[in-house]
């Protein structure tokens, strides 16, 4: 049973933060020029998200279909729950294959450092949403 | 921070840096075989060493360093061990933890203990413990200190260059205030720290909180003196935490993997150097064998001459994998393999160099002949100190584990 009702509440909360994100100057700057596209594939609910940082556009659903992408993460809702707040031990989950991270690791590495930033934009949301259920101790 | 592999240091400028690494080269081939004997550290080579400050090679431009990236330090590390690859193997760990540490570390802290290292100061890294070696979460416990800090205790049994060193990098589990290890393996895995910190023991071992017990004996690379060492109350301040400790090893195991086939590779010119020392010399005479004859040579025995040309290609294979494997790095040509397969793919290098090097130490036992089985020669020397290859990160055996579950894994996630 995930901490998730349906898609939607992963589009609103995960999708809402990223869309915060990339429209937040220190992201556009930090991103500038890389190509960096994620591609967010979840399961339980099944979702699929592209967060396109230069493009400053994040697209849910069938709107992501086909679109291409540099970088593929793909998870459980839960633990991508945890992982978007900094709960989820990264090189643990991969080791594990609880989390698959796919494209190029030039690219890929370029995601870590805007990871602290998007867990504050993300537990931001939680709260702004009045969903501190979803929060992780 | 990552450290990013690149060219900075041109070839020219290289130049001086491998001549420090020949002299050293030349040192450790005159004293290797007595402290092979004494089985100790050969201790005779800790003042050219830091004086050389060869240690400081890699140390980025931006922290006082020359710039030397992993391809270079790699050939300073071969050029060692081709003359003596147990004294090498010492001095390699700080190669190792340099890069490691460096990889990890804050610019504040790169600043600050890259700057010791030009200085000359060595870094060892003593990881390893009783249970599962390597790749066994730390036993060592670190104890919150009420000031900050923390005190360290336990064991790590594997502590190659301890002697000579006066900087430790290495790992401990953070435990809550009365030292209990967190339960849950997640919990764990994040607890598990790699540190830097002052390194100062004397004559016999002791130091605040820390003893080196010299205990060292193995079948081979005597010359280590790879110690078990104790910790007791050893302290670590805050500024000395580097990175969780797993997540920090496997983003930059290419500082071990590399180093390590930088040294059999370095062996393997060795093998191949003795081999023909003796082989283009050697009479047998007057024979009846696989060759009957009055005078025969074995330089013109077929399995001979072959065995001699096959060593020859595996050192041209180690040479190739091992600079092509660097390459690949400096380049970014890493991008083409799947993520999953950076540590194992990188290894790849370590195992064939190790396996063809150790290939190689008994074929030259054999080529040799029975002289060579004798105590006190190159021969069985190397044999012997070519068996360690077996042992560090990554194995083989780990190696394809990697590999092949990688390709036979199915596509649901693993929750
Ligand atoms: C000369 C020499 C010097 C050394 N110096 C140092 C040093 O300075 N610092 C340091 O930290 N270490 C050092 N080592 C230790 C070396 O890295 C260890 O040999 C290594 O950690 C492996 O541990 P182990 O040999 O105790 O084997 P174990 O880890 O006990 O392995 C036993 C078996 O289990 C397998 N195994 C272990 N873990 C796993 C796993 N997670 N998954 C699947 N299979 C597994 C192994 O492949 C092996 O077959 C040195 C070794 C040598 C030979």
């Amino acid at each position: 049973m995930s901490v998730f009702k349906d898609a939607d509440e992963v589009y609103k909360y995960i999708g809402g933060a990223f869309a915060t994100a990339v429209s937040d100057p220190k992201f556009i700057e930090a991103t500038k020029g890389t190509g960096l596209v994620i591609r967010l594939i979840q399961t339980d609910p099944d979702c699929e998200m592209i967060i396109d940082w230069e493009g400053q556009k994040v697209l849910t659903g069938a709107a992501a279909d086909g679109v291409p992408s540099s970088v593929q993460l793909r998870m459980s809702s839960d633990n991508s729950n945890k992982f978007w707040q900094g709960k989820l031990n990264f090189t643990l989950a991969m080791a594990q294959r609880k989390v698959k991270l796919d494209g190029k690791r030039s690219l890929a590495l370029k995601l870590l450092p805007l990871t602290p930033g998007i867990f504050e934009s993300y537990l931001a949301t939680l709260k702004a949403e009045g969903r501190e259920d979803l929060i992780v101790s | 921070m990552t450290l990013e592999h690149k060219r900075v240091l041109s070839d020219a400028d290289f130049e001086p840096w491998f001549e420090k690494a020949q002299k050293l080269s030349q040192l450790f081939r005159e004293i290797g075989m007595k402290y092979d004997v004494e089985n100790t550290f050969a201790y005779p080579t800790i003042k050219p060493f830091k004086e050389s400050k060869i240690g400081a090679l890699g140390i980025p431009v931006e922290f006082g360093g020359p710039g030397g990236n992993i391809l270079q330090i790699s050939k300073v590390v071969s050029e060692m061990s081709r003359g003596d690859s147990a004294i090498t193997l010492a001095y390699n760990m700080h190669f190792i933890m340099f890069g490691i540490a460096m990889a990890n570390m804050s610019d504040e802290q790169n600043k600050y203990w890259g700057g010791r290292v030009c200085g000359g100061e060595l870094i060892f890294g003593p990881f390893s413990e009783q249970r599962a070696g390597f790749s066994g979460l730390a036993d060592t416990r670190a104890i919150p200190q009420p000031g900050g800090g923390w005190k360290l205790y336990g064991k790590k049994t594997w502590g190659t260059l301890s002697e000579a060193a006066d900087i430790i990098t290495s790992s401990a589990t953070i435990t809550d205030a009365e030292g209990n290890l967190p339960e849950a393996f997640e919990d764990r895995v994040s607890s598990e720290m790699m540190y830097i910190a002052d390194w100062s023991v004397d004559e016999d071992g002791n130091g605040d909180g820390v003893r080196i017990e010299k205990s060292w004996n193995a079948l081979g690379m005597h010359a280590t003196g790879t110690h078990v060492i104790h910790f007791d109350g050893f302290f670590v301040p805050e500024s000395g935490y580097i990175c969780e400790a797993r997540t920090g090893l496997f983003s930059s195991l290419e500082w071990a993997s590399l180093m390590f086939a930088s040294i059999y590779y370095g062996m393997s010119q060795r093998v191949l150097e003795e081999s023909r020392a003796v082989l283009s010399k050697k009479t047998l005479g007057a024979v009846f064998g696989a060759v009957a004859a009055s005078d025969v040579k074995v330089a013109g025995v077929g399995h001979i001459i072959d065995g001699v040309g096959d060593m020859a290609c595996k050192v041209e294979q180690n040479r190739r994998i091992l600079w092509q494997t660097c390459n690949d790095l400096i380049d970014g040509y890493e991008d083409e393999w799947p993520l999953e397969l950076r540590v194992p793919y990188i290894g790849l290098a370590k195992t064939t160099v190790a396996a063809n090097t150790t290939h190689m130490a008994q074929k030259a036992m054999s080529l040799v002949g029975g002289s060579a089985f004798r105590k006190g020669t190159i021969f069985e020397r190397l044999y012997r100190d070519s068996c360690a290859a077996m042992y560090q990160p990554l194995n083989a055996d780990q190696t394809y584990t990697y590999i092949g579950e990688y390709l036979l894994q199915p596509e649901e996630l693993n929750d």
